[in-house]
C-alpha cells in the first residue's frame, strides 16, 4: 500500500475574476522510500497539491488518504499521527518562522505539544535536532530570534522543526529557491542525508529541473500544467526523453551555466512557444493546446488521457502525439560537444537504455581555456 | 576587445552605509556596445554598484572614495539637472521589482505619455514617441494593442518585466542597467527575457549591464563579467575566462561547481561550506578565506591584491596569483 495517495482531486480557489480550477482530477501515489518531484511553472497548482497532501487545504473533490484512510475522516489519535507523519518545509524561511520565538522555543513547541519526548528531555532533544540540521548548539544560538539568523540558518531551523515530529513524509515546497546560490547545495545535501538516515520520503516541489535532477535522482517526477498532470515517470527518463511538449519546452528553455552551450541556437519549437507564452489554457481539448508548438486538430477537440509511454515502464504522458516530442539537447558527452557545439537538430540525447543514470557530461573533458581566449 | 572605448568607468569606488562598506575599492570599465554581467550573492554589493552607475546612491549610503565616470565625466560633479538628463537619455535602469515599477491606477499608455511629457526634447512629436514604443513592444514580443490600454494588474509577472524593459528603452538610452532581470520568473519567461535582451543588444546596439546571482544567466548573456564577494571584486574577465580559465578565483570555481543543472553530473557537484561573512565584522584578510579550500596561512591576514593580466583578466587571490609574480599590477 502506498504511503499516501491522492485520488481524483480537483480544487479551485474562490476568486471574483478567475474561476479556473487550480487542480483538475489529479491522482498521485507516493510510495514509501520513493521521492516524488513535482515540476511546473508558477500557477500550475504544485503548491496547492503540497498543501492538500499536508492537510492544510481540503480539496473540493477527491480524496487524500494516508495509510489507506481518508485524512479528512481521521479523528483523535489517528489524526495526530497523520499530522506528525507529514511535515512541510516552506519555500520562504523568512515567513515560515514565528519572529517572536527563539530558536529553542521554535523547536520545543512541537515536541511538548505532541509529547514527542518527556518534558525534562525537551532541552536535550532540541540540541539533538540542532545538531542534526547542522546548526550551532551553543547557548547563545538557542536564544537567537529568526531575524538574527541568515537565510541558510533559517531554512535549517525550519527543517529541524519538521524533523522534530518524526515525520515519514516531508513536503518540501521549493526549499532552496529563496536561498543564496552558495547555500543551495548544502541544504539539498542536508535534506538528502536526513532522508537516508531517517527513512523519509519526499514530495519535492520545484520549478528547477537542475535541482530536481540532483535531489530526486532515482525517484519519480511529475510535470504539471494548469492543474493537470501532463507527464510523469522516472526522473532520469523524463529528463532524457520527455514525451510531452510542455516538459520538452521547460527543459529546452533552461538557462545553461555553460557559455559555450548556452549560445547555441535553440529549437524553433521553443521560439514558437515563447511567443505564445500568454495564451490562456484551452477550455476544451488538451489543456496545453494553445501554447503547444506541435498542436494538431485533434488536440483542440479531445482531451488526451494519461497513457503509458511505449517502451518505458512507469512513464506516462497525456499527449495525443508523444512521438512528435523531440529530445532536449542535454549533454551529448565531451567528444560530441567539442565537435559540433553549434549544430542543433541532429544531436539527440544518447538513449539512457532504461538504466537509472543519464549519461553525464564530463566537466573535466572541456578544451583548455586557451582555445577560446 | 580590449580596445573598446570605455563608456562607463568605475574607479576604486567605495560606497558605505554607516560603518558597513557595501562596495569597497571596486574598479571596472564597461565598453560601448558590450553586455556586462555583475554577479554575486545577496548582500555582496552588486546592486549598490549597479545603482552607483546611475549616480543613485541613496542615503545613508554615500560614496566615500573613487569615482564613476560616464564618457569621462565624473557623476559626482554633475548638477542635479545633468544627472537627470544622464538618467533619462543615457543610462536607463530596470529595477529588480519590475512588478512594482508601474502606476497601478493609470493605463500603460498613459504612463508612456507621462514619460514623453517629462522629456520633451527626445522626439519631434508625441506620435513619434508612441510609434517607437510600439516598436519596442514588438521587440519584447508583446502586442501593442494588447498593452497600450491595459493596466499593470492585468499583466503577468513576465509581461510586466518585458513592459518595464520597453519603458526603459523609450528614451533611447545608450546603457541599459537591469537588476536581476530573470529572478522570480519561471523558466519559460526567463528564456524569453534572455532572448529579448540578446535581441535588443543586437538590434539597438544598446550597452547592457545586468546584475544577477544566477551564473546560468551570465553564461547565456554576458560578454564580460565581474564577480563580487562581500563588497569586493574578486574576479573580472570575459565570460570564457570566468568559466574556463585555469586561473580563477576559488569562489568563482566553487560557485560553478555548486550549481545543480540538468546537464551537470550530480556526482560532481560540491557544496560551498560556511556562509557569506557579515559585512560589519569582516576578517582582515581575504573575505572568502573561511570558506576556501585553497587557503594558506597568509590568506586570513593580508587582503589579496587584484592582479590583472594583459588580456584584462583580474583575479584577487593569493594562492591562484602566486605563480604570476607581481608583474600584472593594476
Amino acid at each position: 500500500m502506498s504511503l499516501l495517495s491522492v485520488e481524483h482531486v480537483s480544487h479551485r480557489y474562490q476568486s471574483a475574476r478567475d474561476d479556473r480550477p487550480v487542480l483538475q482530477d489529479v491522482s498521485v501515489e507516493i510510495e514509501s522510500g520513493q521521492d516524488l518531484a513535482v515540476v511546473g511553472e508558477s500557477g500550475c497548482g504544485k503548491t496547492t497539491l503540497g498543501r492538500l497532501i499536508a492537510g492544510l487545504t481540503r480539496p473540493a473533490a477527491g480524496t487524500v488518504s494516508f495509510d489507506g484512510a481518508d485524512i479528512w475522516q481521521l479523528r483523535g489519535a489517528q489524526y495526530r499521527e497523520y499530522r506528525q507523519s507529514v511535515q512541510l518545509v516552506h519555500q520562504d524561511p523568512y515567513g515560515a518562522l514565528n519572529p517572536g520565538l527563539t530558536v529553542a522555543e521554535t523547536l520545543a513547541g512541537g515536541l511538548r505539544h505532541q509529547h514527542i519526548v518527556p518534558r525534562r528531555e525537551v532541552r536535550d532533544e532540541v540540541l539533538r535536532l540542532l545538531g542534526l540540521a547542522g546548526l550551532d548548539t551553543s547557548r547563545a544560538f538557542l536564544e537567537r530570534y529568526p531575524h538574527q539568523l541568515s537565510g541558510g540558518q533559517r531554512q535549517r531551523l525550519v527543517i529541524a522543526r519538521a524533523m522534530a515530529l518524526r515525520p515519514s513524509l516531508l513536503v518540501a515546497d521549493e526549499p532552496v529557491s529563496m536561498l543564496d546560490v552558495s547555500m543551495r547545495l548544502s541544504i539539498l545535501d542536508l535534506l538528502k542525508s536526513l532522508g537516508r538516515s531517517h527513512g523519509l520520503t519526499y514530495l519535492f516541489i520545484s520549478h528547477d529541473f537542475g535541482v530536481v535532477r540532483y535531489f530526486a535522482a532515482g525517484g519519480r517526477i511529475m510535470v504539471m500544467f494548469f492543474g493537470v498532470v501532463v507527464e510523469s515517470g522516472p526522473v532520469e527518463e523524463v529528463i532524457a526523453r520527455p514525451r510531452h511538449p510542455y516538459t520538452f519546452l521547460l527543459l529546452d528553455a533552461i538557462p545553461e551555466p555553460d557559455p559555450r552551450r548556452a549560445r547555441r541556437r535553440r529549437s524553433d519549437a521553443t521560439r514558437i512557444a515563447a511567443e505564445r507564452i500568454e495564451a490562456y489554457p484551452a477550455g476544451t481539448g488538451c489543456v496545453f493546446a494553445n501554447r503547444c508548438p506541435f498542436v494538431r486538430d485533434r488536440c483542440r477537440a479531445e482531451r488526451p488521457p494519461s497513457l503509458p509511454v511505449a517502451g518505458a515502464s512507469g512513464h506516462w504522458s497525456a499527449c495525443w502525439y508523444p512521438e512528435d516530442v523531440p529530445s532536449p539537447l542535454l549533454p551529448a558527452g565531451g567528444a560530441a560537444e567539442k565537435a559540433g557545439s553549434s549544430s542543433l537538430s541532429g544531436s539527440p540525447v544518447p538513449p539512457a537504455g532504461g538504466g537509472p543514470a543519464v549519461q553525464a557530461v564530463d566537466l573535466a573533458a572541456r578544451p583548455a581555456a586557451g582555445e577560446v581566449g | 576587445m580590449a580596445a573598446d572605448p570605455a563608456l562607463l568607468e568605475v574607479q576604486d569606488l567605495t560606497v558605505s552605509f554607516g560603518k558597513v562598506r557595501a562596495v569597497e575599492n571596486v574598479s571596472l570599465s564597461v565598453g560601448q556596445g558590450r553586455v556586462y554581467g555583475l554577479v554575486g550573492e545577496s548582500g555582496c554589493g552588486k546592486s549598490t554598484l549597479a545603482y552607483a552607475l546611475l549616480g543613485l546612491v541613496a542615503p545613508p549610503g554615500r560614496i566615500v572614495s573613487g569615482a564613476v565616470r560616464f564618457r569621462g565625466q565624473d557623476l559626482a560633479r554633475m548638477s542635479y539637472r545633468e544627472l537627470r538628463r544622464l538618467r533619462a537619455r543615457h543610462i536607463a535602469v530596470v529595477f529588480q521589482a519590475a512588478m512594482s515599477a508601474f502606476n497601478p491606477v493609470i493605463s500603460i499608455g498613459a504612463q508612456v505619455e507621462h514619460i514623453l511629457d517629462a522629456h520633451p526634447g527626445v522626439y519631434p512629436s508625441h506620435q513619434a514617441g508612441r510609434e517607437y514604443f510600439e516598436e519596442l513592444l514588438r521587440l519584447v514580443r508583446l502586442r501593442p494593442e494588447q498593452v497600450w490600454r491595459t493596466y499593470e494588474s492585468r499583466l503577468s509577472g513576465g509581461m510586466k518585466q518585458r513592459v518595464a524593459i520597453a519603458f526603459a528603452l523609450l528614451l533611447k538610452p545608450e546603457v541599459l542597467v537591469l537588476d536581476e532581470p530573470t529572478t522570480a520568473l519561471d523558466v519559460l519567461s526567463q528564456r524569453l527575457v534572455i532572448d529579448i535582451v540578446r535581441d535588443l543588444h543586437q538590434s539597438l546596439d544598446t550597452t547592457v549591464v545586468f546584475v544577477t546571482h544566477d551564473l546560468a544567466v551570465v553564461a547565456e548573456l554576458a560578454e564580460r563579467v565581474a564577480v563580487m564577494y562581500a563588497g569586493r571584486l574578486v574576479e573580472s574577465g570575459t565570460v570564457e575566462e570566468i568559466f574556463f580559465d585555469d586561473r580563477r578565483h576559488p569562489y568563482v570555481k566553487a560557485l560553478i561547481s555548486a550549481m545543480p543543472s540538468v546537464a551537470a553530473d550530480p556526482a560532481r557537484l560540491r557544496p560551498i561550506p560556511g556562509q557569506v561573512p557579515d559585512l560589519s565584522a569582516l576578517p582582515p584578510g581575504c573575505r572568502f578565506e573561511p570558506r576556501c579550500a585553497l587557503a594558506v596561512p597568509v590568506c586570513p591576514l593580508v587582503e589579496p591584491e587584484l592582479v590583472v593580466t594583459a588580456s584584462g583578466h583580474a583575479v584577487s587571490c593569493h594562492v591562484v596569483n602566486s605563480g604570476l609574480g607581481r608583474d600584472g599590477g593594476q
